[in-house]
């Protein structure tokens, strides 16, 4: 099966409003404490460790340490081993945690740790601007 | 040289047994697999038993739940793709490619094909499908397909190991991993491959058992120890169970040269529909005779030199008293007196597992030299008057094995089973 990345003018529309306590059920404690502390104070650096959080749940093969370790320049196909599938899995995911909607043409943009964190950022930035 | 197709490796993932060596006791021993189990939470339900896969846990569709024995391994990338008897048919698998003595590296070269049964996953088919509904459309698990429907274990298996030559699925219900097999010999029969992994597997999930009941084909007996009861006149329905089993089939010729151990050969194989009905079997179970007598003409043997036939029997009132007929037709009526018992009485039906896991069960009496008992036989049906069901389990070594099962629709196969000369 080939997931398609390719761009396109699709963009997905965030979903009904999700089960928070199932979503983040998975994920360590020091990730769901930093989602709740967004939740409550809206800044968005706090989501950095949930979205490193994110990755390590979806990540095709377990990295050899823990991707906090990794500098943010890594990139996340060539040197974590992400494939579409997983990328599509990651959005998916993060789309209905953070109620944003991320464009295929936007995600494919997104290269390294850095990127996704700053891009993330940004979309939850621009939706609580709303 | 025609080439001649032989069991080397074995995996068991069953209701009675992890690993060979617990198989092979169970089957001895007549210890059955069954707990008491109640399905969907609902106590009212008058279905009460299960063939439980011990070590095992799916308690949600969500693959970051579930619970393997630890001596697998099982990858992330793998397992997102994957449905419960996936897991299964993995850890079967691993264990029959050990077993034969085979590292991933073997498989890749063209010359190994894999063919593999199962019905898909209702139990993830049905999550998907709500959550699809749910949100109207617009949000889909990437890895639904391919974990869900029939044919996951072949997409899954196939890329896992890199195989690059015959790859196959087979979807015919309780016979499905009977054709697996079948076929299986055909491709290394015809020369095309060396060597073919067969995988039968199901989930043992309330999804795939339950749906039985609506056709009044499961037993409603609540003891584990007599549920499942084939040819017994108090029979009353199946049990049902999953798990996965693992073959590995390959030319003499090659497991000679590898030394590999020979569980058994597989002399031949028939298949035969009915012509019938789409869920009952034929009344005098035609298609199973003739099936019956296609393996024994393929492997040009006569009934009277059959020393043991694993009935396809599922502890159904209809379906046990119409293979009963046809074991008359093919061996009562040529004067022959074949063993006979259906192992069925200890793991429960396994669906499109069946035929693949009565298959392994056939490879280890041969090569362990032993007969299974038709347990949970206290009084057989009346129209088994003349077949010889050995209460317990015999130490006689038999030399030629029938394999027989039946599927929806009416489709028969058996598989012939050889002691290697």
């Amino acid at each position: 099966m080939n997931m398609d990345s390719s761009p396109s003018t699709r963009t997905v529309a965030s979903g009904s409003p999700i089960d928070q306590a199932e979503a983040l059920r998975h994920l360590p404690p020091a990730a769901r404490a930093a989602y709740h502390h967004f939740a409550a104070s809206g800044e968005v650096q706090s989501l950095d460790p949930v979205i490193l959080a994110i990755l390590e749940d979806f990540i095709p093969r377990k990295a050899d340490r823990p991707l906090g370790e990794y500098a943010g320049d890594t990139r996340l196909v060539d040197d974590l081993g992400f494939d579409s599938l997983a990328i599509t899995e990651v959005v998916f995911f993060t789309e209905d945690l953070l109620a944003i909607r991320i464009a295929n043409e936007e995600i494919i943009q997104v290269r390294t740790l850095d990127d996704l964190r700053g891009f993330v950022r940004r979309k939850v930035t621009e939706r609580l601007a709303v | 040289m025609t080439p001649l197709p032989v069991i080397t490796g074995l995996g068991f993932i069953t209701s009675i047994g992890n690993d060979r060596a617990t198989v092979l006791r169970s089957l001895r021993e007549l210890h059955h697999g069954f707990e008491r189990h109640e399905f969907l939470g609902n106590p009212d339900l008058s279905v009460k038993v299960a063939g439980t896969v011990k070590g095992f846990a799916f308690p949600t569709p969500n693959w970051r739940d579930w619970r393997w024995p630890g001596e697998f391994s099982v990858d992330r990338e793998l397992l997102r793709g994957l449905a419960p008897h996936g897991v299964y048919a993995l850890c079967a698998l691993q264990q029959a490619l050990t077993d034969a003595g085979l590292a991933p590296a073997d498989l890749t070269d063209g010359r190994t094909g894999l063919f593999c049964a199962s019905a898909g996953s209702p139990f993830l088919l049905g999550h998907f499908l709500n959550q699809m509904h749910a949100n109207r459309g617009e949000r889909g698990n990437p890895m639904g397909i391919v974990s869900s429907i029939a044919g996951t274990l072949n997409f899954n298996l196939a890329a896992h190991y890199h195989i690059s030559g015959a790859v196959c699925g087979f979807v015919s219900a309780c016979a499905s991993s009977s054709h697996a097999l079948g076929y299986a010999m055909d491709e290394i029969r015809l020369g095309r491959q060396q060597r073919m992994l067969v995988v039968g597997a199901e989930d043992m999930t309330d999804e795939s058992i339950l749906p039985f009941a609506s056709l009044r084909a499961l037993s409603t007996n609540p003891d584990p120890a007599t549920a499942s009861r084939p040819f017994d006149v108090r029979r009353d329905g199946f049990v049902g169970t999953g798990g996965a089993v693992a073959l590995i089939v390959e030319d003499a010729a090659l497991a000679q040269r590898r030394g590999s151990r020979i569980y058994a050969e597989l002399a031949g194989w028939g298949q035969a529909g009915d012509g019938h009905s789409v869920a009952a079997s034929h009344p005098e179970g035609a298609g199973l005779g003739a099936a019956m007598r296609r393996a024994l003409a393929d492997a040009r043997v006569n009934a009277g030199d059959i020393d043991y036939v694993n009935a396809h029997a599922t502890s159904t009132p209809a379906g046990d008293r119409s293979e009963a007929l046809a074991l008359h037709a093919v061996f009562t009526a040529a004067g022959a007196k074949p063993r006979i018992s259906s192992t069925k009485a200890l793991t429960g039906h396994g669906l499109s597992l069946a035929g693949a896991m009565e298959a392994g069960f056939c490879a280890l009496a041969v090569a362990e030299g032993f007969i299974p008992g038709a347990a949970h036989l206290t009084e057989p049906d009346p129209v088994c008057a003349g077949l010889d069901l050995p209460r317990a389990s015999l130490d006689e070594a038999p030399r030629l094995v029938l394999n027989n099962s039946s599927g929806f629709g009416g489709s028969n196969v058996c598989h012939l089973l050889r002691r290697p000369s």
